[in-house]
This record gives structure tokens, C-alpha cells and sequence, in this order.
């Protein structure tokens, strides 16, 4: 069985699995461009997917540079962001009194449409980078939080039996038993943070920046240019798809030692 | 040598354990036999400071089980594995050990691995091992504690007959080459019997009802299963449990 999932993981099935989604999005184009083709939709509208590549290739600096002041406020302020829901999924993990005061508000805060807080930390921190990293990080900690607390709990009782049974202490139980445990809901929490943290960079960039690609996207918007939009909104796919890949790749690599797989 | 001195266990109205009064002396095999429910895994928590008594004290070599954990000295096997799933075998064995903030030594937890005839799976995860090896690979991570105490809670209760009787003669084998003190619970009879120096019959309110001596010679294989003082020996402690629960 192991020999049969690596070979798909990496043989000829990866090629096999991965050609379905490109097929997809190959006949979206597709059907895209004959769309823009057949009833002449005016480029202004609907530009077609060639006017759209142009735009890049024509000005690929623009791109790449607000693709980097993006990235910039989604890894300080995702970075945060995680730093800091870890650490209080520790506290409400393995602190009773921090639990019971905190995490009915975690959970409440669920339900709070988050990108409300934008214009409140508009007033306080003005624009600039630093609202963007503030509200990226803000967005991107719940996740985190929540399901790293969760999963602090899915270690069984009896291995913390064992370890009280040699004296192990506290250190030791959550280092060896909690945390590798609790990896898989912790990196789910994580993907859900990158995910979130690319929204929350865009969202500050419409309401607090003069950079990144979300306000290039508010840009062509005021000027009704659609091919900079698209263009912009492709390389933000992209963008994203990439810190998602990392994540899964440090997922990956941290399988080894945890209950990942 | 391990001294229970009135123990008692009460939870919360519960009376698990009731006025407990056992020695145990070093090198010694005993088995807690009872019914679901006795107190059997209440009594072997307290003897390994994982439950704190509510009335009485128990003693380790005269100290507190806590001083004993510190050091090192208790050896628990659960019911189930508790191993890691994501450690080998042998990382499994040397895991205790590490834990206990003592030298781990992969070449000695090897040599026991194979000594309990897990040779070849040295590098085996928990799932790719039967319920049976991952319970050698259990019992293995006790020993290589250096505890001189093995406290054993119905290791083999999720295993087949076959196996458990297996394992029963190498538990037997293992304790006379390491020289251990040995306290083993279990539910079944013919095991506890077959196990033990001393057998000890829980009855209802958690209380010892009785304790046998068992007169069966030191090594023994599965031919002792089919021999009459064995079987007279089973009869009579179930005997003792039917009366106590009648
Ligand atoms: N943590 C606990 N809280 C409350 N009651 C408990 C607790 N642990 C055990 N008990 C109760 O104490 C009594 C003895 O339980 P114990 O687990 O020691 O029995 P046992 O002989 O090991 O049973 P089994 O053979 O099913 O493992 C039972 O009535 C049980 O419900
Ligand atoms: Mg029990």
C-alpha cells in the first residue's frame, strides 16, 4: 500500500491528477475568449484573456512590485497573526482561568463580519503599512486560535499518564505528546490564516494603502480598466496559491514527527 | 517493596478503594484479579502516584509514589499501547526514557526489542504492527525505563486468547531474567493464576477479599495451562470471586 501512494504522489498519477484542473481552467479560457469572440463584447467590459496577458507582459514591473507590497503586509501581518493566536491557544489550552475568560469571546468573535474593524483601525493608525499588518494579523489569528486550542486536547489521557508517571512535567508533556497531536488542526487553522490573511491584505488596501495588488485592482476599478483588473486579479491567484503551497509544504515536512498522516 | 497502608480511593461519593492493606515485596509477581468495576486500575493508579488516596499512604521503598516517579522507578503498561504513533518502535522504547530526562541507549532498546521477539521491526510504526507486537513494543519501553517496578494494567485485555497466553509466558520469562517487582491486573483467572507469586481477589466496594499463594513451579510454559495444580488453583479463586459476588 505505501508503494501504491507514493507512486501517485509522485509517479505518472501526478501528472494524471493534476491535468484535470488545468483542463478546467484551459476550457474556462477558452470558453472565455469565444465568449469575447462571439458576441463582440466590448473590451472595456470583457476584455479577451489575449488583451489580459498583454497587460502584463507590457508592464510586468508594476505587477511584480505591488505583488510584493501585497505579499509584504499578508507575511508581517499573517505572521503575527499566527505568533500570536499560538501562544493564546496556549493559554486557553492548558490555562483554566484564561480559558473561561477568553473563549467566549473567540467563539462569539466568529460570527463578527471582521472586515467591519477595517475603517475603525483607519482612524487610529492612519494609512500605511502598519493598519494593513494590524488588520491582516487580526483577521488571520482566529483561525489559528481556535482550532490549535482544539487541538491541544486530542492527545489521549493515557499517554499524559505515562508521562506523570515518570515525573515529565509540563515542558515535556506538551513539547512531545500535545503538540505533535495537535499538528493537523494546527495546520488546518494555518491554511485557513494564509488564506484569510491574502483576503485581509486586500481589504486593507482598498480602505488604508496606496500600494499592492488590491489597490491596483481599486485603481482600473475608478477607471474602468478590466484588463488591469484581471491582470491583477491573476497575479494575486497566484500569489496566493503560492503561500498556500508553502504551507502544505511545511505541513509535509512536519509529518514526520506528529500525527499527520 | 511496596506497602499499602489503609488505602482508600473515594470519588466524589464513589467509594473505589476501601481499606487496603497489601505488601509487596521486591522481585515479587503479583496479580489483582476482580470483576469490572472492583477498583483494580483505582489500586494500581494509587500504587503508581497517578491517583492520589484519600485515606491511607503508599509507600515505595518507603517513599511517597511521587519520589518514585521522579526517579524513575515506576514502569506503567496500560491497556492500551500508548505508544506514538508517529515514533518507531524503537524510538517508542527509548521514548520513556527520554521523557524521564535520563540518557536514552537505541543500541540496548534494540537488543530488547528483539528480546521480545520483535527483531526486523526496530523501525516499525504503531499501526503497522499487530495489537500484540505493539504490546511487546509497550512492555519493552517499560523495562528499558530501568524501573524496578512494572505496574501492568490488563495489558493484554484487547488481545486474542492465543496471544494473551503467549505473552502471558514471556512476561513470566522477561520478569525472571529483569528482576522486577511485578503488579499485574487483570480479569481473567487462568491468567492471574498462571502469572502470579501471589494472587489477589478484589470483591465488590472495592475491598481485598482474599489473597492465594500460587503453588506452581518458578518457569513456567503452556504446558502449566493443562496441569491439575493449575486448574485447581483457578477453581478455587473463582470460587472466591463467586462467593464475594453472590
Ligand atoms: N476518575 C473517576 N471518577 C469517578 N469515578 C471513577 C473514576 N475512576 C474510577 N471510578 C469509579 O471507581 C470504581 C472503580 O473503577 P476502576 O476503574 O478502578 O475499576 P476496574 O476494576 O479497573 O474496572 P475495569 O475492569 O472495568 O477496568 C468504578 O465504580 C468507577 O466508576
Ligand atoms: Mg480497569
Amino acid at each position: 500500500m505505501p508503494e501504491a501512494t507514493r507512486f501517485t504522489r509522485h509517479g505518472r498519477g501526478w501528472i494524471e491528477r493534476a491535468s484535470y484542473p488545468v483542463g478546467a481552467l484551459a476550457l474556462a479560457v477558452g470558453v472565455w475568449w469565444g465568449l469575447t469572440l462571439a458576441f463582440e463584447i466590448p473590451p472595456f467590459l470583457l476584455p479577451p484573456p489575449e488583451a489580459v496577458a498583454a497587460r502584463l507582459l507590457n508592464d510586468p514591473a508594476l505587477y511584480a512590485r505591488n505583488a510584493l507590497f501585497t505579499l509584504e503586509k499578508v507575511v508581517y501581518g499573517g505572521s503575527v497573526g499566527i505568533v500570536v493566536g499560538f501562544a493564546l491557544a496556549l493559554g486557553v489550552a492548558y490555562l483554566p482561568w484564561f480559558r473561561r475568560a477568553i473563549y467566549p469571546y473567540l467563539v462569539t468573535a466568529r460570527v463578527l463580519p471582521k472586515v467591519a474593524i477595517a475603517p475603525v483601525l483607519l482612524i487610529y493608525l492612519g494609512t500605511g503599512l502598519i493598519t494593513a499588518v494590524v488588520f491582516v494579523a487580526l483577521i488571520a489569528f482566529f483561525p489559528v486560535v481556535l482550532s490549535t486550542a482544539a487541538g491541544l486536547s486530542n492527545a489521549p489521557a493515557e499517554h499524559h499518564d505515562l508521562l506523570e508517571s515518570v515525573d515529565a512535567g509540563w515542558i515535556r508533556r506538551v513539547v512531545y505528546v500535545d503538540l505533535p497531536y495537535a499538528l493537523p488542526d494546527a495546520f488546518a487553522g494555518l491554511k485557513q490564516a494564509v488564506t484569510l490573511s491574502v483576503v485581509g491584505a486586500v481589504i486593507a488596501e482598498w480602505i488604508a494603502a496606496d500600494n499592492g495588488l488590491g489597490f491596483v485592482i481599486l485603481i482600473a476599478s475608478e477607471n474602468v480598466r478590466a484588463d488591469v483588473m484581471l491582470a491583477a486579479l491573476a497575479v494575486l491567484v497566484v500569489e496566493g496559491l503560492a503561500l498556500y503551497g508553502a504551507v502544505t509544504l511545511a505541513q509535509r515536512a512536519a509529518g514526520r514527527w506528529s500525527a499527520l498522516e | 517493596m511496596i506497602d499499602l497502608d489503609g488505602v482508600g480511593v473515594d470519588f466524589e461519593g464513589v467509594r473505589a478503594l476501601e481499606g487496603i492493606d497489601l505488601r509487596i515485596e521486591d522481585d515479587e509477581f503479583v496479580t489483582v484479579v476482580g470483576p469490572s468495576g472492583c477498583g483494580k486500575t483505582t489500586l494500581l493508579r494509587a500504587i503508581g502516584g497517578l491517583q492520589a488516596p484519600t485515606a491511607g499512604a503508599v509507600r515505595i521503598d518507603g517513599d511517597s509514589p511521587a519520589v518514585a516517579q521522579a526517579g524513575a522507578r515506576l514502569g506503567f503498561v496500560f491497556q492500551n499501547h500508548t505508544l506514538l504513533p508517529w515514533k518507531s518502535a524503537t524510538e517508542n522504547v527509548t521514548f520513556l526514557r527520554e521523557m524521564a530526562g535520563e540518557e536514552p541507549r537505541r543500541e540496548e532498546a534494540q537488543d530488547l526489542l528483539a528480546s521480545v521477539g520483535l527483531e526486523g521491526f526496530e523501525d516499525a510504526k504503531p499501526r503497522e504492527l499487530s495489537g500484540g507486537m505493539n504490546q511487546r513494543v509497550a512492555i519493552a519501553r517499560a523495562i528499558h525505563l530501568g524501573a524496578d517496578v512494572l505496574l501492568m494494567d490488563e495489558p493484554f485485555g484487547e488481545l486474542d486468547e492465543i496471544t494473551r497466553d503467549e505473552l502471558g509466558v514471556e512476561v513470566r520469562d522477561i520478569w525472571r531474567r529483569e528482576r522486577k517487582t511485578v503488579v499485574f491486573v487483570t480479569h481473567s483467572v487462568p491468567e492471574a493464576v498462571f502469572l502470579a507469586d501471589r494472587c489477589v481477589v478484589m470483591g465488590a466496594t472495592g475491598r481485598i477479599e482474599r489473597v492465594f499463594e500460587i503453588d506452581l513451579p518458578t518457569s513456567r510454559d503452556e504446558d502449566v495451562f493443562g496441569s491439575r495444580a493449575f486448574q485447581e488453583q483457578v477453581a478455587a479463586v473463582r470460587r472466591t470471586l463467586h462467593e464475594s459476588y453472590a
